[in-house]
């Protein structure tokens, strides 16, 4: 497809200057339309579940602990390295972890440690004000990352239950997550409600979805 | 010491026959190289005699550095390539890999990458036009640019919890389906969209200062670009129909109907057109695949965990425990393939290459980009050579540069 443009101005139009006219009315106009922009500190931007924030471990309602189970999944997918994890075996073999730290200085954010997690036990928050002046404060070590979570809870009332789309991936069946991830979700995380474009052909489907068996009779 | 006083000069030795030359150093600060370009210029007068750009700048290693991670782990490197677009660099990425291990992915995994991937060239097209224009002197684009920008950079966020650094690719499908707002949001976008390309058309199109900066400037022939390896917009701006979605599709843009906009005069003003020919046709193909998005999962059967090993399966005698197999989601698997293989993707400023040599590990034993700003920059000296200074700023801007993805 070759563009076609015509920037020669015939004379009417270099004497009245016409194009700089109907500049000038676009930003005429849009002066009297309402203002997009939003004033950062006071007016915060819009959050959704599943954004990559300051991460946090999950308070178990019952223990008031964390769920880690000092599996190493998340400190082996780390790809900046920054989740060190050191632990114990008592008699049963059971795991108690006694460091769990996160360098969020070295982390880059892609939220791999929150999917990788068998247990739901990582989770990255909302929350992403949270620069200082001191180092330490944002090396988070257990108690720290516990805290986080209350303070998370406790500013956006979020219910302690919620489930975030970084820890049960939306468009994945369930059989291919670990028990403990196969929460409760909204309808369209699933594969039976997702969205489907009205024009889509079922010839095009790969793999059968209850979308096809209905299309297949 | 030397200490100088108001009176004292220093003399500075020139060879005889340059006194009139002029020696810049443009960058790396300055705020029209688009990031840490350095330009080495020697002026005559306000004509560029020699034009030399030095990179290098942002050089975070990222090949080196992919080489001791595994291909999972190597996504999230590829979000700071070009971190305008880093949608298409994950998926340009992933297609390369997928090829290399022999991973399918499933439609819907395949639709949702052209959607994002046509989202990414529309955001970062919508870049290049606002700091284009802004170096050029027209600041209301700019703004008109970033209050589209921002709408599609929610839906990223929305999408996957991140509004530049995406990670939203997975090796055999991507990390989250779409939601119903989602759509919603995105279909509102599609149909307002064409209006605002019209606004920006109707700042700059006709404007007397803009055609006189852009016309004939930076001019390049058909056969000067191809030896230049000039690719993306910047090739078909001097008339070259080259495009990899239509020419080596991936991802299935086989799929959808779209044209490539190709321009005639090899000038900033061609490439500029083609550019918002693209924005239109890019928002067509998204208008698609609002339409067909088919039903299905968004992670194919043998997609590999993000645990990955180091080492393949079929090594585990040496010394991998048996935990750290390579476990797929559905079905155990033991295959990295040995060998080397380069796939390129078209992402908003050219043609993105991967070369991968694999030689049976868990990570790429070398992973070579060939990243578009890098050859693009190479160009500069040639087209800028005879111009005025002013017109640099204009010549870099139309190439559509990023030192991230330049120096990577
Ligand atoms: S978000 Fe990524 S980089 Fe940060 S701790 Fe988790 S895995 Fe590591
Ligand atoms: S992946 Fe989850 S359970 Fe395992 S060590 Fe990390 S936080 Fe604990």
């Amino acid at each position: 497809m070759k563009v076609h443009y015509k920037p020669k101005r015939n004379l009417l139009e270099t004497i009245f200057q016409v194009e700089i006219l109907q500049g000038m009315a676009l930003t005429l106009r849009k002066l009297f339309s309402p203002a997009i922009t939003r004033q950062y500190p006071q007016e915060k931007p819009p959050m959704f579940p599943g954004f990559r924030g300051q991460h946090a471990l999950v308070r178990d309602s019952l223990t008031r602990d964390s769920k880690c189970v000092a599996c190493m999944r998340c400190a082996t997918v780390c790809p900046s390295r920054c989740i060190q994890i050191s632990y114990d075996e008592d008699e049963t073999h059971k795991r108690i972890i006694n460091k769990y730290t996160i360098e969020v200085l070295r982390c880059v954010f892609c939220g791999y440690c929150v999917e990788v997690c068998p247990v739901g036990a990582i989770t990255m928050t909302e929350l992403f004000e949270y620069a200082t002046y001191d180092r330490d404060t944002v090396f988070f070590d257990k108690e720290a990352l516990l805290d986080n979570w209350d303070a998370f809870i406790a500013k956006t009332g979020k219910d302690p239950a919620y489930v975030n789309p970084l820890m049960r991936p939306r468009g994945i069946f369930e059989s291919s997550l670990p028990a403990a991830k196969r929460l409760k979700v909204p309808e369209d995380w699933t594969i039976e409600g997702q969205y489907v474009g009205p024009k889509a052909r079922p010839s095009m489907v790969g793999l059968p979805t209850p979308h096809t068996e209905k299309a297949n009779g | 010491m030397i200490t100088l006083t108001d009176t004292q000069t220093i003399d500075v030795p020139v060879q005889s026959g340059e006194e009139d030359r002029y020696h810049l150093k443009m960058g790396p600060q300055h705020p029209a190289t688009h990031g840490v370009l350095r330009v080495d210029l020697d002026l005559d007068g306000e004509t560029i005699l020699t034009c030399d750009p030095k990179v290098g700048y942002l050089h975070r290693g990222f090949e080196k550095l992919a080489e001791h991670r595994t291909y999972a782990q190597n996504i999230v490197l590829t979000d700071r390539l070009d971190y305008i677009a880093a949608m298409s660099n994950n998926v340009g990425y992933c297609e390369a890999v997928e090829r290399l291990l022999a991973i399918e992915v499933p439609e819907r995994a395949r639709m949702l990458r052209v959607m994002v991937c046509e989202m990414s060239r529309i955001s970062s097209h919508l870049l290049w036009l606002a700091t284009h224009a802004l170096d050029i002197g027209a600041m209301t684009v700019f703004l008109y640019c970033f209050r589209e920008r921002e709408v599609l950079l929610e839906l990223f966020a929305e999408l996957c919890g991140a509004r530049l650094t995406t990670t939203y690719t997975r090796l055999g499908g991507v990390r989250q389906d779409v939601t119903r707002s989602i759509m919603k949001k995105l279909d509102k976008f599609v149909e307002d969209f064409p209006a605002c390309i019209e606004e920006y058309e109707t700042l700059i199109d006709t404007n007397r200062i803009w055609l006189k900066r852009t016309i004939g400037i930076g001019q390049v022939s058909a056969e000067k670009a191809l030896d230049l390896c000039l690719t993306g917009a910047s090739l078909r701006g001097s008339g070259v129909d080259y495009d990899i979605r239509k020419h080596m599709p991936y991802a299935g843009y086989e799929k959808f109907e779209f044209d490539i906009p190709v321009g005639e005069t090899g000038d900033t003003y061609a490439r500029y057109r083609c550019r918002m020919e693209e924005l239109r046709q890019s928002n067509f193909i998204l208008r698609q695949c609002i339409d067909m998005l088919p039903p299905g999962p968004v992670l194919g059967k043998d997609a590999p965990d993000l645990v990955m090993p180091i080492r393949a399966a079929n090594k585990l005698e040496v010394d991998v425990p048996a935990k750290n197999a390579l476990i797929t989601l559905i079905e155990d698997r033991d295959v990295f393939m040995e060998g080397d293989i380069y796939v390129a993707t078209e992402v908003p400023k050219g043609e993105l290459g991967f070369y991968f040599i694999s030689d049976g590990m868990g990570r790429p034993y070398r992973m070579h980009i060939r990243s578009p700003s890098f050859i693009h920059i190479g160009a500069l000296s040639t087209m800028a050579q005879g111009a005025m200074i002013a017109d640099l700023i204009a010549i870099i801007g139309t190439l559509d540069v990023v030192l991230g993805e330049c120096d990577r």
